[in-house]
């Protein structure tokens, strides 16, 4: 296993991954793999994408110490801040990355899908920044519970499209997304958000997300002279939890901890796919799916909008059978809490999405006392405070 | 029936295959079995008979509105096999499935295929399944003997092509436009020269779909192809007619009006 290239050419990770697509799409996928293949290796692009995430969207992000919630709980923990940068998520990482491929492969028109809005924000933004129209897809149900996301990406010219099909969140503008794609697919490049999709994407993707972690292993080793114990990150596609997890992957004493949204609860409508989802193929990749006895994808539920997804990136899937990640679950009840319970120890608000991550601090440190445990504080929770507001109601 | 035998028979006839879409369990569960029935009256040459997936990628809103309305009525793989077997003996034309890929893998792809056989289903295409991923779907298939259709679109290579000729028994499926199913503007002299294209690197039939609604599409692309597929037509006027009690009957005379023949 550990000598085999992951994902191997076909983009298996193990036996997830692949590209089940629709004819039309094969060969700009194969055009994509090849120019990702070619142009990320080429110094210039290294420079002019380091260039950008520096001085554009911040980087290199603080690994925060945060010492009330680590008394508090009592296991040292370290927030890798990513909701400190420009747009307030991880997302303009991967965004920023994909962007510079658009360019150099020549297309005009961004499209993207959007759950929470941090990716739709995130494209919006770098679109506007390179003068490229940008269409965002959006579930009907999120354009509500999001509204200040959409109107960022209003203001940044990009056009949003609420997809009213089916449960009206990110799958469904996800869906919407790729038949776009199919129809426009000369001039249009799809900025896919996570970790998800057909190859080349989830490795692309992951490679992008994959300065999180290269960033925090520098940053602890220095501020801590060694590897932490644990990373703690929430699941939705996969796209923050693998680039912290990945530049770890062969540091075997770090253990991987993936958090899925239990939404109302596991037996009733949830966004973990990992832990109930059986494996299938959805919108492009083989992999853990929420479905029904007939292969029918089941509607998927989380009070964060960026989790409320019923399938997952095929690499989790891979470190699932393999156990090289452990994924665990926490519902909307208890990530309101851990919203709360950060915005009160620390003054950070963060995002529903990692508030998950950080609820799962809770139980972690009782098992881990003084352990190390970096998680990823994926984004800020402005965007959230209608939903948390209603919640307390 | 076998797909290779219905267009040599058509052949010798100097005709052109006409093949109709329609999902299963739409408008109703009950309605199935009597409309693919009346397909094979009003002369449709080959059923393609659609399993609803609940996120279809490459349909467009007409049959994506349709096969949401089949689930939501509770159509499902075992419905599906009881309703193909209920038409044993009465069916001589050929019946193709057509669907995505996760209700086949979640069902089992064996007890699928073998299902398939014992219904005397001739063929499957599978939306989402490229060649590539097609190994042991293949094998599986030739195993029950059951044809394996494959699409050729705008967008694929030449060299392509003879890899996906070299998998499909049957036909070769030509997606006519770069895009998801529905009605569309066709241009004749480019599709024409598509298929000529193809025809380079096979033998199969080739027939031709997505877009085409109406009439003097059927008989241009007839001209050069082996056979036209419509199918979002079809399923709107289902739908638009779907109240009335001799929706049978309207469906029948709507596809006569389609047809060349
Ligand atoms: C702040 C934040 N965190 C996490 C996610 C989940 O995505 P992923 O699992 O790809 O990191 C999202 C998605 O919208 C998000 O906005």
């Amino acid at each position: 296993m550990s000598n085999k290239k992951i994902p191997d050419s076909r983009g298996y990770f193990g036996e997830f991954g692949g590209k089940y697509v629709p004819e039309t799409l094969w060969a700009c996928l194969l055009e994509l793999e090849g120019v990702y293949k070619e142009v990320s290796r080429q110094a210039s692009f290294k420079k002019e994408l380091k260039f950008y995430l520096s001085e554009y969207a911040g980087r290199p992000t603080p690994l925060y110490f945060a010492k009330n919630l680590s008394k508090h709980l009592g296991a040292k923990i370290y927030l890798k801040r990513e909701d400190l940068l420009h747009t307030g998520a991880h997302k303009i990482n991967n965004s920023l990355g994909q962007i510079l491929l658009a360019k150099h492969m020549g297309k005009r028109r961004i499209i993207a899908e959007t759950g929470a809005g941090q990716h739709g924000v995130s494209v919006a933004t770098v679109s506007r920044l390179f003068g490229l129209n940008c269409e965002i897809y959006m579930g009907a149900e999120d354009v509500l519970r999001q509204k200040a996301n959409v109107l960022r990406m209003r203001v940044l010219g990009a056009k949003v499209i609420p997809v009213c099909n089916g449960s009206k969140t990110l799958k469904d503008a996800c869906s919407e997304a790729i038949r776009d794609w199919v129809t426009n697919v000369g001039d249009t490049y799809y900025l896919l958000g996570s970790t998800v999709g057909p190859h080349p994407y989830p490795y692309m993707v992951r490679d992008f997300q994959s300065v999180i972690g290269s960033e925090a292993k520098k940053q602890i080793l220095k501020k801590e002279k060694k590897l932490p114990n644990y990373l703690v990150a929430c699941v939705g596609g996969g796209s923050n939890s693998m680039g912290l997890f990945h530049p770890f992957f062969k540091e075997k004493s770090v253990k991987f901890i993936g958090v899925e949204a239990a939404g109302s609860g596991l037996n009733s409508f949830n966004s973990a796919s990992l832990t109930k989802g059986e494996i299938g193929v959805l919108q492009g990749a083989k992999s853990f799916v929420l479905q029904d006895k007939f292969g029918q994808i089941k509607e998927a539920h989380s009070v964060a909008p960026g989790l409320d997804y019923p399938g997952v990136g095929p690499e989790h899937a891979f470190y699932k059978v393999t156990k090289r990640a452990e994924y665990v679950t926490v519902d909307d009840r208890q990530a309101i809490k851990g919203f709360k319970m950060l915005s009160q120890q620390e003054g950070i608000i963060p995002a529903l999405e990692p508030s998950h991550a950080i609820y799962y601090l809770k139980e972690l440190a009782k098992a881990a006392k003084n352990k190390i445990i970096i998680v990823c504080l994926s984004g800020r929770g402005d965007k959230d405070l209608d939903i948390v507001n209603q919640y307390i109601k | 029936m076998k797909i290779s035998q219905k267009f040599k028979d058509l052949h010798k006839l100097g005709k052109k295959a006409f093949l109709a879409y329609v999902p299963f369990g739409f408008p109703t569960l009950d309605d199935s079995a009597k409309i693919i029935l009346a397909l094979q009256d009003c002369g449709v040459d080959i059923v393609e008979l659609g399993v609803p997936f609940s996120d279809p990628l490459a349909d467009g809103p007409i049959i994506q509105a349709a096969a949401n309305k089949a689930l939501a009525q509770g159509a499902n793989t075992d419905k599906l096999f009881t309703m193909l077997n209920s038409l044993k003996g009465k069916l001589k034309i050929p019946l193709v499935i057509m669907t995505y890929y996760n209700p086949v893998l979640k069902y089992g792809m064996d007890k699928f295929f073998l299902k398939m056989k014992k219904a005397q289903v001739s063929g499957v295409m599978i939306v989402d399944l490229p060649v590539e991923e097609s190994k042991a779907y293949i094998k599986k298939a030739n195993r029950f003997n059951l044809e394996t259709i494959f699409f050729v679109t705008p967008t694929t290579s030449f060299t392509r092509a003879k890899k996906i000729a070299d998998h499909s028994k049957g036909f070769i499926y030509y997606i006519s436009v770069t895009g998801i199913t529905g009605p569309q503007k066709l241009d004749g002299d480019w599709l024409a020269a598509s298929v000529k294209r193809i025809r380079k690197v096979t033998q199969l039939p080739i027939c031709v779909g997505f877009g085409i609604h109406k009439k003097s599409q059927v008989k241009e692309i007839s001209e050069f192809s082996d056979g036209v597929i419509i199918g979002s037509e079809i399923v709107k006027f289902i739908d638009e007619n779907s109240c009335r009690k001799d929706l049978v009957k309207r469906l029948s005379k709507h596809i006569r009006s389609l047809c060349i023949k």
